[in-house]
């Protein structure tokens, strides 16, 4: 009798869509609402992105293996961009923890995340921690 | 076949269904609030589109869609 394995092969064609389906759905984490503080935290780095463009070609500061800017030489206000700088990927790392659900501990992960993207898109030349920690040049 | 093994074969997918889309409800004393520890393992290939997303837009780059410039959910 074939129609109980045509069912069979039915079901399992279901359970592996819905499985399918399951995995493929979790995999988004977007800032979901753009509450005015987040959004005040990309504006300020987008207007603060050709200033750390030039201050990265000049050596003055680096990305490093945490997701934040580390200032490597001292003077003329770099110490306050940075920390501006920081603050502001700090509050966006932090909405992309709470807005989707994640656990506390998961903004370690997410920091190294942007750090590694940070690699990635950085300029040949800029300075940066690879992940052991030690300083280079791309 | 036997009857029993179809049925437990549509009982499988209507549980995977039923899993799929579940909502848990908790039950209790509103003063004392249930804490649940779940380890959630992240997807680091979305975390990365979502990073890569918003580097993009503070670069000023072509926007890939995660971020919403304008307010609101």
């Amino acid at each position: 009798m074939k129609t109980p394995q045509l069912l069979l092969k039915f079901a399992l064609i279901i359970i592996v869509l819905i499985m399918t389906s399951s995995i493929v759905g979790a995999v988004s984490y977007d800032i979901k609402e753009m509450t005015p503080e987040v959004k005040a935290s990309l504006d300020a780095r987008r207007a603060r992105y050709e200033q750390l463009a030039v201050m990265k070609a000049q050596g003055k500061v680096g990305e490093n293996n945490r997701g934040y800017l580390e200032a490597l030489e001292s003077g003329d206000g770099v110490r306050d961009v940075v920390d501006a700088e920081n603050n502001d990927r700090k509050s966006i790392y932090k909405t992309i923890v709470g807005q989707n659900g994640l656990p506390a501990d998961a903004l370690a992960t997410v920091e190294k995340v942007f750090a590694q993207v940070q690699r990635d898109k950085a300029a040949s030349g800029d300075s940066l921690q690879d992940e052991s920690g030690n300083w280079i040049k791309k | 076949m036997g009857r029993d093994k179809m049925f437990a074969i549509f009982f499988l997918v209507i549980l995977a269904a039923v899993a799929q889309g579940c909502t848990v409800k908790a039950v209790g004393d509103p003063n004392r609030p249930i804490t649940i520890n779940a380890h959630i393992t992240l997807d680091i290939k979305g975390l990365e589109k979502t990073a890569s997303s918003i580097e993009d837009y503070v670069s000023g780059a072509p926007a890939q869609g995660t971020v919403k410039t304008q307010g609101g959910k």
